[in-house]
């Protein structure tokens, strides 16, 4: 199966200063791949040139076969602190979102098919509301309505719920989690939760750090869906995946250097592990 | 026989410059002495004109003259030129207005009676206008609007017309004409409180004079009563220009010690117990000239009748403010908010010449201002010569040919004659300042620079 | 810091305030005994009160003020005369000449401080020029004015432009260069294109900055026609500040600065509900 995004070779400099490069992976149709490591390795970076925001300093990425620079609807973003337009309300970003993708859309269109998106991510009751008057988890969950109400190839997401505090964060995490499954959504995350990342990747793409950053390992999550976070850590094979990345963040992230590299690891076949599958607990 | 107007081009022997009878020196002169009628004048000036056109060279003309015969010359010109159709069209020239609405620009000062009382008591209207008279904030704004034809007509300073023409304070020459004088007398020099017992001019080293105007009769005379009484008005005094309203203003703030300027500020300095009035400037000069009515060339020429009608209305409007019995009248109709706005007392005043000098003394000087609308030449060449004399004139010109082109003598002449007023037979005379006497056929001993020590 | 203030209580400090200054201000112009020496009846006739006193006109004291306020008040539209109009018609005049002055700078301001917020080269480029002109006093810009466009009421209106243009030139570039990064992003990945980027998303930015501008602004503008007013004279309220003047007026002086004042303070709160309306708290 063609994969819907791939990135080949793509790399980022600044001046004699390399901050990642050789960096391949391809995310498949209706797949959600998680990328983590640790600050200043790139994922930010990474993450714009998906969206378009950003243009690699060599490498391409090609989206359905076909190189692309530049952003587009089909690619959406969940911005790490909502971006909401604060002079709109939560409806009224939406259907701005809605007119950009249907020209055609009335007024009233856009605003009908806006609250049923803030419907499905539990906000009915708040869509009048400016984001001013909204707490920090509403402002998110209508960042995502916007992102989702678009309907789009891929949903890029840059650790959106880094700045929320614990309890909301989980609660999302749980939502997107479920909308993401629903609307068998692709989806491509950054995050240095690595809880987040094994309740919502299938694939957790890990990065070494910089400078000179390359993705070193790939993760496959075997953990069954659903997943929920009551019941996620009981799951066998949960422990070994955590304890896997963990290891890796902890310690293997600094070690892994692209002149010596660990035997089977090239920057096109990233050796990939399951180390859920065959786990006891 | 009937009297020509203009010098007979038919006779071999004359000269086109003289008059009709040939026994003035200018046509102003011999019209003096009866006219001939409108359309006749009429005729005989488009003849003329017409001669004068195609045989330009005089000699030439009367040898063609003495060998053809009058007739002979003039058949052959009809044959070639339509003479008839001319001598008709001139004959219009008294005809209706072609532009009746017309905007004239005024400053609030008493100098320029004539022109605002003619609006309240209809003297416009009855020459067939409808005139508006804008009240203006000052003399630079009214050279300016006048220049951009804003103004059809305005009131203006008696030299302004002469400097316009020349170039002089303007970008170039632009020709102005006063077709009247406005007034006559009608200023005084007025000093603050503080000096009333400084009442002679050779203490007076140090202090700072107001005048409407660079170019304006009231620096002229300042500039003369100073030299003539020793200080010097460029090194021993500050000479500054200050629109008339703000005079009294600016004494009160004490940031002039005097003025010379025109009435009504003088009275009303007086009336605010802010200053007293030293000198009338009637006793400088009796008859010098203030403020005329003046227009631009191209009125002239391109809608004569309009001239013609406004020259009319301010001839008689003029005429009706010099009578003393109607001085009460006029001094009650322009004193409103929408003239003057002064109290009406002040303006009073300064009209009926019964009035206070500020030093406690009830004065009566009946034609402390006077309306005279013949704008005599020697009222322009002396005027030149200051102008010369002070350094805003660098070269010297052929005075009396300004004079000529600026002031008009006989189309104010015209006017007053229709009017039934008498009308000088010369546009020069003597003028007898501060008890000197000016001479306009030899003016260069005026154009010296001299202080009498 | 700034603590909630009963209105009330403010109000009242305010009112004792002014009720003290003008009692201070009417008992000093209290008519003090004649001083002056005995005058001849005649003469006392011809001059004004204060002058027969031996002084000159004073200062008018509130009271005095204030009838002529009323005065004024009562028919404030009357039209007697090309130079005799009621105060109200002489402001409506002032008004207008704003209003087109303004606008126009307006009009020309936002769309060009636009494009200078949105290009860096451009504002480099401009920015001297801007530098340099801001500065200059309308009473500068006006004999220019009349001699190149020889039309009084043309030059007051330019006067007015070229005066009230540079806060909103500058306000509305500066508004516009400092939109949030975010937004455009949004804007980007949403392939909004430029025209519904800048309409949608610029400009709401950037509107509070703009509009401060635009108060600025007007609260030159009208300073700038008073002076102007002064100037060229005809019909406003600064002709008639100076009109005044000239007729030594004090007490209508006052008024008119009075009117000048609560005018000046009617357009800034006009442009606040402006402000109001396109404000967003983040």
């Amino acid at each position: 199966m063609k994969p819907d995004v791939a990135i080949e070779g793509i790399a980022r400099r600044f001046g004699a200063t390399t901050v990642f490069e050789d960096v391949w992976f391809t995310v498949d149709r209706g797949e959600f791949v998680c990328l983590v490591g640790h600050s200043g390795c790139g994922k930010t970076t990474i993450l714009n040139i998906l969206a378009g925001l950003d243009a690699p300093d060599s490498g391409a990425m090609l989206v359905d076969g076909r190189e692309i620079t530049g952003p587009s609807l089909d690619r959406a973003v969940i911005f790490q602190s909502h971006a909401l337009l604060p002079w709109l309300t939560a409806a009224e970003n939406v259907a701005f979102a809605l007119t950009c993708r249907h020209p055609g859309w009335s007024r009233g269109q856009a605003l009908a098919e806006a609250r049923k998106a803030l419907g499905r991510v539990g906000l009915d009751h708040a869509g009048d509301r400016k984001p001013a008057q909204l707490s920090g988890g509403m402002k998110q969950r209508v960042g995502i309505a916007r992102a989702l109400a678009i309907k789009p190839r891929i949903l890029l997401m840059d650790e959106p719920f880094s700045a929320l505090d614990a309890l909301t964060r989980g609660a999302l995490q749980e939502e997107v989690s479920r909308l993401v499954s629903e609307a068998e959504q692709t989806g491509f995350m950054i995050t240095h939760d690595v809880d987040e990342a094994i309740l919502l990747a299938d694939r957790i793409l890990l990065m070494s750090n910089g400078p000179g950053a390359r993705i070193a390992e790939v993760v496959v999550n075997t953990l069954p869906r659903p997943r929920t976070r009551a019941s996620l850590h009981h799951m066998p094979g949960y422990h070994a995946l955590r304890d896997h990345i963990l290891d890796f963040l902890i310690t293997r992230s600094r070690e892994f250097s692209a002149a010596s590299p660990p035997p089977g690891w090239s920057p096109r076949a990233v050796p990939e592990v399951k180390p859920a599958e065959g786990a006891a607990s | 026989m009937r009297r020509r107007l203009t010098a007979d081009p038919l006779n071999p022997k004359t000269r086109l410059n003289g008059c009709g009878c040939g026994r003035h020196a200018s046509p102003m002169a011999c019209a003096a002495e009866g006219v001939p009628g409108p359309e006749d004048a009429m005729a005989e000036v488009a003849e003329s004109a017409v001669l004068r056109a195609t045989f330009r060279h005089g000699p030439t003309r009367r040898a063609l003259v003495e060998r053809f015969g009058a007739a002979a010359v003039l058949g052959a010109l009809a044959s070639v030129f339509p003479l008839d159709a001319a001598k008709e069209a001139m004959a219009q020239g008294t005809g209706a207005p072609e532009k009746r609405d017309l905007k004239i620009g005024f400053i609030p000062i008493t100098c320029a009676t004539p022109i605002i009382m003619a609006h309240p008591m209809g003297f416009y209207a009855r020459h067939g206008l409808n005139v508006e008279v804008i009240r203006t904030a000052g003399w630079a704004v009214i050279r300016d609007r006048a220049i951009a034809r804003e103004y059809d007509a305005a009131h203006m300073l008696a030299p302004m017309p002469v400097a316009m023409s020349l170039g002089v304070g303007v970008a170039q020459p632009i020709p102005f004409a006063v077709a009247a004088i406005e007034n006559i007398n009608g200023q005084a020099i007025t000093l603050a409180m503080k000096h009333r017992d400084k009442r002679n001019p050779r203490d007076w080293r140090g202090f700072r004079f107001a005048v409407p105007f660079d170019f304006s009769m009231h620096n002229y005379l300042l500039r003369h009563y100073l030299a003539e009484n020793g200080v010097d008005p460029d090194r021993d005094v500050q000479i500054r220009s200050v629109p008339p309203p703000e005079m009294v203003a600016n004494l009160r703030a004490d940031n002039i010690d005097g003025f010379l300027g025109p009435d009504p500020f003088n009275q009303r300095a007086v009336f605010d117990g802010v200053g007293f009035i030293h000198i009338l400037t009637k006793e400088l000069w009796d008859g010098h000239p203030c403020c005329a009515f003046a227009v631009p060339r191209s009125m002239i020429t391109d809608t004569p009748n309009s001239f013609a009608a406004l020259m009319r209305a301010i001839v008689e409007a003029t005429a009706y403010s010099q009578k003393a019995e109607n001085r009460r009248e006029v001094a009650t109709a322009i004193s409103g908010q929408n003239y003057l706005n002064q109290p009406e007392t002040v303006v009073n005043q300064v009209l009926s010449g019964t009035f206070a000098d500020g030093l406690g003394r009830v004065q009566r000087v009946p034609d402390r201002i006077g309306f005279d609308p013949f704008p005599w030449h020697s009222m322009a060449i002396w005027i030149l010569t200051q102008m010369r004399r002070w350094g805003q004139l660098r070269q010297d010109v052929d005075y009396a040919q300004v004079a000529n082109q600026v002031f008009l003598a006989l189309d104010a002449g015209r006017a007053m004659r229709e009017l039934g007023l008498a009308v000088p037979a010369s546009p020069m005379r003597t003028e007898t300042i501060m008890g000197r006497t000016f001479d306009p056929a030899s003016p260069g001993a005026w154009t010296e620079r001299a202080i009498r020590a | 810091m700034p603590q909630r203030v009963s209105f009330w209580r403010a109000a009242l400090l305010s009112a004792a305030l002014l009720a003290a200054f003008l009692g201070a201000w009417e008992v000093a112009l209290l008519p003090s005994a004649a001083t002056g020496p005995a005058l001849d009846p005649e003469y006392a006739a011809l001059i004004g009160a204060a002058a027969a006193q031996g002084g000159q006109t004073a200062m008018p004291a509130p009271s005095a003020i204030a009838l002529r306020l009323v005065e004024l008040l009562a028919d404030p539209f009357y039209v007697r005369g090309t130079n005799d109009q009621g105060i109200g018609v002489q402001i409506a005049y002032s008004l207008l000449r704003v209003g087109a002055g303004f606008g126009l700078a307006a009009l020309v301001a936002i769309p060009l401080g636009f494009v200078i917020g949105m290009s860096p080269l451009l504002n480099a480029a401009l920015n001297p020029f801007i530098q340099v002109l801001r500065p200059v006093s309308p009473l500068a810009w006006m004999p220019l004015a009349l001699y190149a466009i020889k039309d009084s009421a043309i030059s007051s209106i330019f006067v007015i432009f070229i005066c009230s243009i540079w806060p909103m030139l500058l306000n509305t570039a500066f508004g516009v260069a400092s939109v949030r990064r975010e937004w455009l992003n949004v804007a980007r990945t949403l392939e909004a294109g430029s025209w519904r980027t800048a309409i949608r998303v610029i400009l709401p930015a950037a509107a509070p900055t703009i509009v401060t501008g635009m108060r600025i602004s007007i609260g030159i503008a009208w300073l700038v026609i008073v002076a102007a007013e002064m100037l060229v004279g005809g019909t406003g309220i600064g002709y008639w500040v100076w009109n005044q003047w000239n007729n030594l007026s004090i007490a209508d002086i006052v008024i008119a600065i009075l009117m000048i004042g609560l005018v000046g303070l009617l357009l800034d709160r006009l442009l606040g509900l402006l402000a109001r309306a396109v404000s967003y708290a983040e």
